[in-house]
């Protein structure tokens, strides 16, 4: 199982197969700035710097170009991980815990 | 009066045509009426005409937007004027340019970035219930089994010169209006524009050109709205807003995102209005009262999410 970690964080998910990044925050008890939750507005994107994502469903190149792509940028609504995986998000990404029992279930 | 009778259809793109149709077919209970070259055609079971959406795959976002026109004189007279009026290119479109309209014209309004077609004939399909001592509705509707399209609200940069234009070309008036303040120096943050007695046909919010903010369907009622969202639930459907009621239009709300993320709406409710009704002013300072009459709050993704 991949291992999802948000970087400058103590955010660490070992996510299901096939989960997203943002179904394994949600399952942790973490909420993060979304928009239209199907990979169509780019609100969600980040950084990844270690690991590789895929994608499940079709992503409009207008939302994710191939450069974004290629520097690492995914959309975490949609973006799957293949292997252990690091993201660095921005400070508008707003990563907040949402449910501290989820989040100490996740540690465990 | 208006020439026109009302939005006729929304022309999207989705990122895959197979989702899309489950979703506005089952979820959404529109009636599939053809498919072809990569493009979905659908009507609700309310409407008359051949379709009230198209779907194109690749992308997201608005293609173009249709207005149905009452005659070719109408027609006619939107042609002149929209040529008079300048900020705009104006061209004709032939019968069959888009399957099953008829001859119209098409209207580029750059100042916003949307193409707009006005058109009299559209292939008649029938409603549902048909027209010879009809049933209230169909009775085996699909998902929410949204009756007809609504309206849209439309993105772009220079929402007074496009709001001129429905206003002076296409004969639509203002019902509501949000501005910054009272002042004479007030900046109009949107409008809300009507063609008859809808409480608007099309909204224009100020922005980055050519995106879309959402289309809706009209529901018959409160009750349907949140039906709806059970129903939303149920299929996984992320709910953006809702259900919650608008001070704008007073109309009842859910918004919600198709499976390539352009935000759909249904609406019920409203009022109805008239040309000589007084046009309602929301000032930025009550904007959230007026977008989300209970919570009055904004809401992040409602405000910043577009296609």
């Amino acid at each position: 199982m991949p291992r999802l970690t948000v970087a400058d964080s103590d955010v660490e998910v070992l996510l299901k197969p096939g989960e997203t990044i943002l179904g394994g925050l949600h399952r942790a008890g973490y909420a993060a700035r979304t928009g239209c939750l199907r990979g169509g507005c780019g609100v969600c994107k980040v950084e990844v710097t270690q690991g590789s994502v895929t994608y499940a469903e079709t992503v409009a190149e207008t939302v994710l170009t191939s450069e974004e792509r290629t520097s690492g940028i995914c959309l975490i609504c949609r973006a799957v991980p293949q292997e252990d995986t690091v993201i660095a998000p921005r400070p508008e990404f707003k990563l907040r815990c949402v449910a501290p029992f989820l989040a100490a279930l996740a540690r465990k | 009066m208006s020439d026109v009778l009302r939005m006729g259809y929304v022309h999207a793109r989705v990122t895959d045509l197979a989702r899309a149709k489950d979703h506005y077919a089952n979820t959404l209970g529109l009636y599939p009426t053809l498919e072809e070259d990569g493009k979905l055609y659908f009507k609700g079971w309310d409407e008359w005409d051949h379709h009230s959406v198209v779907l194109e795959e690749g992308g997201v976002g608005a293609v173009k937007f249709g207005f149905k026109v009452m005659d070719t004189a109408g027609l006619e007279r939107i042609e002149k004027k929209a040529q008079t009026f300048g900020d705009c290119t104006v061209t004709r479109m032939s019968a069959g340019e888009n399957r099953e309209v008829g001859d119209g014209i098409r209207v580029q309004l750059d100042c916003i970035g949307h193409t707009f077609e006005f058109y009299t004939d559209m292939t008649a399909v029938g409603l549902e219930v048909g027209t010879h001592n009809p049933d209230a509705f169909p009775r085996h509707l699909v998902g929410i089994g949204a009756p007809m399209l609504d309206h849209a609200l439309l993105i772009g940069e220079d929402i007074d010169t496009a709001a001129r234009f429905f206003m002076e070309v296409t004969d639509f008036y203002t019902t509501e209006r949000a501005q910054t303040d009272l002042s004479d120096e007030a900046q109009t943050i949107a409008y809300w524009l009507s063609s008859m007695q809808k409480v608007h046909d099309i909204a224009l919010l100020r922005g980055e050109n050519g995106k879309l903010h959402h289309f809706a369907f009209q529901m018959r009622d409160w009750n349907d709205i949140l039906h709806a969202a059970d129903l939303f639930a149920m299929d996984d459907v992320p709910i953006d807003v809702g259900p919650t009621r608008h001070g704008i239009t007073r109309g009842e709300t859910i918004y919600f995102f198709d499976p390539a993320g352009n935000r759909n709406e249904t609406f019920a409710g409203g009022y109805t209005s008239y040309r000589d009704r007084p046009t309602i002013i929301w000032t930025a300072d009550q904007l959230a009262k007026g977008i989300f009459y209970h919570a009055r709050e904004l809401k992040e993704s409602f405000t910043s999410v577009y296609t």
